[in-house]
């Protein structure tokens, strides 16, 4: 049949989207899962040894009653009531799942890092919170042995149990402080310098004159190039090591963040109004990275972006958007993802705050000041997540703790 | 599928139930394009269709005790790829009918590359046509093989696929005469 058959020809040629690392990723969780029975046999073996248990994941309850909502759903909206319960349907089909208490695991493993209050925090993945000291800002290092915090002028590097292991006086105010993924170098903004300081607290010094208040982002790649928006408004790339500028173009206007990510090959830029995703072509080796075409993605009509995040491992941006009508306001967890629709993972009423990827790129943590809560959506497989009393959390002891902020969250361990 | 290659399937499967990870990791690479090729074609969505085949290997990796290695793998793992594609289209067209988020979007522009007007065609045949169609002519599985695959009566695959390639030569212009041939 293959032979002559045209359909089945244009099937098997025809160029189909595919995500970067779509195959290797699944290989991962194939082997992870393949892993996980052979050990879990193993373990059955030694403790029963006459009976065999199967692992109880089976999604397919899960999937029939998901199913037979559905059909209830349908037959619910073609009926002579549809128009009726349509609102209600609509609110059961995007509503927030319940949320627990109190903070367990981290969903999906990797430590968190969070700023109150009274200084940035640090989560273990089993829950358990650690206040690293009275600093204002707080960034990763690249597989999170230490914390780079801020205070005023004094930028410090210390373990995530609080322990200091150094300390720097900056020229001025230290502001957006962040680690590089080699490891070896923090940029961070004093007034509106970008300065540039060796891992151990050494080696501080300028990289250029005139920055906008836009914190730097680092190559993923791992080679020194760093991307900041200078004071006229132009998204430069510059050798960090060398201060040679490798590229430059018009940033988008009044830009407010800029992340670099999935793996080298973009630039997210984000405005209240806009996002932009620029194509970088990621070269280690002389001329360096440069800055490509630029890919635009629309937000909902008539609302403004609150925040959104690049996936570390490929093109996928999460956007988290508000909507102020006149029936109040409401908000949406947005996914663009390369030849896909942009797709809306959960709306809430109220305003939802930052986004942050999970460090394997599968899970995604929005947090909800206007409930006091924390959402984390998997992307695939898996539950919606919800965590109430945030802010006392991370403000034991206080009557009326503020909302704190998502600075990171990182490594697998 | 060839004697040879069906003995080294065999051979892979017993490894892998045995807990070879290089054997699954072999047969995830003899088949996962394939399979996401079809889950895509019947979502239309790359990262869907990503879940979907990641999820039919983990279901094998699952099954895999229970899975009887005189048998070939594929048929296998296409009707898990099928039927859970079918679950998410399913799941899906039922989401944008109530919820009709996408609509305050720009629709992302049409394909431009070869082939492009077929995938749109497929696209708008309902999702169980396109799954037979996938079936038929991207897998080639027989008529029979299909219901046994989606758990059908034998004349609904037929007229399914009827239905579904009688709209794809509407909208795509393909060559009837080709079709009379098989």
């Amino acid at each position: 049949m293959s032979h002559r058959d045209p359909l089945g020809a244009a099937l098997r040629e025809v160029e189909i989207p595919l995500l970067d690392g779509a195959e290797e990723r699944g290989l991962r969780v194939v082997e992870a899962a393949l892993a996980e029975r052979k050990s879990g046999s193993e373990l059955r073996g030694a403790m029963t040894p006459t009976t065999s248990v199967r692992r109880g994941r089976r999604p397919l309850p899960r999937l029939t009653l998901a199913l037979g909502l559905a059909t209830l759903i349908a037959a619910l909206l073609l009926s002579p009531a549809g128009a009726a319960v349509r609102g209600w349907v609509d609110d059961v089909l995007t509503a927030a799942p319940r949320p627990e208490p109190t903070l367990g695991d981290v969903p999906g493993g990797g430590r968190l890092l969070v700023q109150s209050a009274e200084g940035p925090w640090v989560v273990k993945p089993d829950g358990s919170r650690r206040l690293l000291g009275d600093y204002e800002e707080a960034t990763w290092s690249p597989r999170g042995l230490y914390v780079g915090v801020a205070s005023g002028r004094t930028l410090s590097a210390v373990e995530p149990d609080g322990t200091p292991h150094w300390s720097f006086t900056a020229p001025a105010r230290v502001a957006d402080p962040r680690w590089a993924p080699f490891g070896t170098r923090i940029a961070y903004r004093a007034r509106s310098d970008l300065r540039v300081i060796a891992g151990d607290g050494t080696e501080d010094r300028l990289l250029a004159g005139s920055t906008a208040a836009v914190a730097p982002t680092w190559s993923p790649f791992g080679d020194p190039s760093l991307a900041y928006v200078s004071g006229s408004g132009a998204l430069r790339l510059v050798n960090s090591e060398t201060g040679e500028v490798l590229a430059s173009a018009h940033a988008l206007p009044d830009v407010s963040q800029i992340e670099w990510g999935a793996g080298g090959r973009a630039i997210l830029e984000v405005s209240r109004g806009e996002l932009r995703l620029r194509q970088v072509q990621p070269r280690k080796l002389a001329p360096g990275p440069a800055i490509d075409r630029t890919r635009r993605l629309p937000p909902p009509e008539g609302s403004t972006v609150v925040d959104a995040a690049l996936a570390p491992g490929h093109e996928t941006v999460a956007a988290v958007f508000t909507d102020w009508r006149d029936h109040g306001t409401s908000s949406s967890i947005v996914l663009y993802r390369p030849g896909s629709l942009p797709k809306a993972l959960l709306s809430v009423p109220g305003s939802l705050g930052e986004v942050a990827w999970s460090p394997d790129g599968r899970r995604l943590l929005v947090a909800w000041p206007a409930v006091d809560q924390w959402l984390f959506l998997p992307l695939g497989r898996g539950r919606q997540q919800a965590v109430a009393n945030i802010s006392t959390a991370f403000a034991p002891g206080e009557r009326s703790a503020s909302f704190p902020r998502l600075e990171g969250w990182c490594c697998s361990r | 599928m060839g004697s040879e290659r069906g003995a080294n399937e065999q051979r892979l499967v017993r490894e892998a139930q045995d807990g070879s990870s290089a054997a699954m990791a072999e047969l995830y690479s003899l088949h996962w394009r394939r399979a996401y090729r079809a889950a895509y074609l019947v979502v239309h969505d790359a990262a869907a269709a990503e879940d979907v085949a990641q999820d039919a290997f983990l279901a094998a990796v699952d099954a895999l005790d229970r899975f009887d290695r005189r048998r070939p793998f594929a048929p296998w793992l296409h009707r898990i790829v099928v039927n859970r594609a079918l679950d998410w289209a399913r799941r899906e067209s039922l989401r944008r009918r109530v919820a009709q988020t996408e609509s305050v979007f720009e629709p992302l522009p049409p394909p431009e590359e070869i082939g492009g007007e077929m995938i749109a065609a497929l696209k708008e045949l309902p999702a169980e046509q396109r799954a037979v169609v996938v079936l038929r002519h991207l897998l080639e599985y027989t008529p029979g093989e299909i219901a046994g695959m989606l758990d059908l009566p034998r004349g609904t695959v037929n007229s399914r696929l009827r239905r579904g390639l009688d709209r794809l030569r509407e909208a795509a212009e393909l060559d009837p005469a080709a079709e009379e041939r098989r």
